[in-house]
């Protein structure tokens, strides 16, 4: 089976353990970080709305795309820290369709995804706990897609 | 053209009232994408074709507005060699090492530098060469990037009326109708706290998901490692504190900003070509040029508008709308000059205002005070509700957006939807009270 694990840069290790849950004979795990070109665009629009070329300056332009670059290596390095001998997949774009299309073109059996990057301990399940990309994913993909929800038990029981 | 032929008066008037909303409408919807410059220029040149309006007259509305030129180039002058200096990649270093590991720390750390950057230097320093400097640093430190972009674009405009140099459009507005030091504070200081507080309390509660996480400070870029020369780092702190000193002298004194912010951003370029740290070709590069054929090709085009008397009858509706109170004038000057810069863009906006504001010269002073404040505060702060730059252009984005083309600038429009009217409504009521 092969498993697509998309990384956001705070999820390597819970996607790990949901890896770990599955049979592990012929498992073929693949890591998929997309670097997010929208903040560019929202860069450029800003320079466009100030009467300023779309581009920021060469110099600024180069180092934020190093930046950019120095940090996807590092997530999917900590990504293989926890997976190692998975395949690595590196792109750029808008991170919900990239996830889509690589799956599709990996020939992914089975996608991984986290409801959103987490940047603390605290987890909240209802409405919206879902982010736009794992929103679209589950929406498009070309394969089932497996959410992997962070435990939660001490927020139930829910309102009846 | 019409100085060679004999043609009425009204078919002049209104020839020039068409050449002028078709200009307004070509910066509006940007046909071919064209630049703004050339939509604007194409307009003057039209008008000074077709004789209505004299060449003796466009060259002494623009020498009218030399104050305002030459803003534009000192104020991006400053903020080039500032840059070049490293002084916003160390202030941002700075800013991340007083937030101590906290997310939102650093988060309203960044509000309170996009403020200070936009009070000396004005918006446009904090929204094209802050932004991006805050983003290469919470991509190194693995922070959500969106909630500090819009902070830093948002903050621009919010924080853009602390002084009268912090955003061109004031030198615009108030290079027609000046206002002394005390009386500008008195009216925009505290609407400009209540709106950045509000800005900054809204964000909070948008993003208080993102925020709560911590960032890991080997992370951070070691505070050396920003600035490229010390000594020319240095000469450029002074200078920019000499600045700003000057900036509140000169207001204070009514004398001309313009000439603090080239002689600073010369003073600065000197230092920078001693220490060899740009050259007079890069700092060129760094100052759009095209912004002067814009505000030149906008000032002759409403000038020419003037002259049939559209701009007077539009003030003066203006001025009935508004009941002749502090309260309308307040209201209708907000409302007029924010939907207005959604319209055509901020700067041609204000030069319409100006305009326009012309004919409430007759009001009560409070009244006059009154319109005077809102223009600034719609022109300063209407951006922030589609922030991608005008109502087109949101237009444009849902189009491309329905065809599946990636745009994302229709994320800023979903948060000023939320936040502007808020800020609007609140600071103009404050204006309204303090008058």
């Amino acid at each position: 089976m092969r498993v697509l694990c998309c990384l956001d840069g705070t999820n390597a290790e819970p996607i790990s353990r949901v890896t770990d849950l599955l049979s592990p004979g012929g498992l073929t795990v693949g890591l998929i970080y997309v670097i997010d070109k929208g903040p560019h665009h929202d860069i450029e629009h800003a320079r466009e709305r100030h009467f300023r070329p779309p581009a920021p300056p060469p110099r600024r332009e180069r180092q934020m795309l190093e930046v950019e670059q120095a940090s996807a290596e590092e997530i999917i390095d900590e990504g293989l820290h926890y997976l190692s001998g998975a395949q690595t997949i590196q792109r750029e774009g808008r991170p919900e369709r990239e996830i889509v299309n690589a799956a599709a073109e990996w020939n992914a059996d089975l996608i991984i995804i986290c409801p959103r990057a987490e940047y603390s301990d605290k987890h909240k399940i209802g409405p919206k706990s879902v982010g736009h990309v794992a929103r679209f994913v589950l929406d498009h993909a070309p394969c089932p897609v497996l959410l992997a929800r962070p435990m939660n038990r001490d927020q139930f029981p829910i309102k009846r | 053209m019409f100085q060679f032929i004999s043609v009425p008066e009204l078919t002049k008037t209104l020839i020039a009232s068409f050449v002028g909303v078709l200009t307004l409408i070509g910066i509006m919807t940007r046909p071919f994408r064209w630049n703004e410059a050339i939509i604007a220029m194409g307009g003057a040149g039209l008008l000074l074709l077709l004789g209505l309006i004299s060449p003796v007259d466009a060259f002494s509305t623009l020498c009218r507005d030399w104050n305002t030129f030459l803003f534009f180039l000192g104020m991006m002058g400053l903020s080039a060699l500032a840059e070049a200096a490293g002084l916003f990649d160390w202030l941002a270093v700075q800013a991340a090492r007083f937030a101590r590991r906290r997310a939102w720390l650093l988060f309203l750390n960044v509000f309170l530098l996009g403020t200070l950057i936009s009070m000396i230097l004005s918006n446009d320093a904090t929204a094209l060469i802050l932004t991006p400097v805050v983003y290469v640093l919470v991509t190194k430190l693995r922070l959500p990037v969106l909630p500090f972009l819009f902070a830093c674009t948002f903050i621009a405009d919010t924080a853009s009326f602390l002084l009268p140099v912090s955003n061109p459009i004031n030198i615009i507005i108030l290079s027609h109708f000046p206002l002394d030091l005390l009386t500008f504070l008195r009216l925009m200081l505290l609407p400009s706290l209540i709106v950045i507080g509000i800005n900054v309390g809204i964000f909070f509660l948008l993003y208080r998901r993102e925020l709560r996480g911590q960032f890991k400070p080997e992370r951070l870029p070691p505070v050396n490692e920003t600035i490229k020369h010390r000594v020319y780092f240095r000469y450029t702190y002074l200078v920019l504190i000499g600045v700003a000193i000057a900036y509140v002298l000169a207001s204070a004194a009514r004398f001309p900003l313009s000439l603090i912010a080239v002689g600073g951003a010369f003073i600065l370029l000197i230092g920078a070509l001693a220490w060899k740290q740009s050259t007079l070709r890069e700092t060129g590069k760094r100052i759009s040029w095209s912004i002067f054929g814009f505000i030149a090709g906008m000032a002759i085009v409403v000038r020419s508008i003037e002259d049939t008397g559209l701009t007077a009858t539009f003030g003066n509706w203006l001025l009935h709308l508004s009941g002749g109170t502090t309260f309308g004038a307040v209201m209708v000057g907000t409302a007029g000059a924010a939907l207005g810069t959604n319209l055509i863009n901020n700067i041609p906006m204000a030069v319409v205002m100006t305009s326009a504001l012309g004919s409430v010269q007759h009001a009560p002073l409070a009244v006059q005070h009154g319109f005077l404040a809102a223009t600034m505060f719609g022109c300063d702060l209407g951006p922030n509700l589609t922030t991608v730059g005008s109502l087109a252009t949101v237009l444009w984005l849902l189009i491309l957006r329905r065809q599946g083309i990636n745009v994302s600038g229709l994320d800023y429009f979903k948060v000023g939807v939320i936040v502007t009217p808020i800020m609007l409504l609140a600071g103009a009521l404050t204006i309204w009270w303090l008058l």
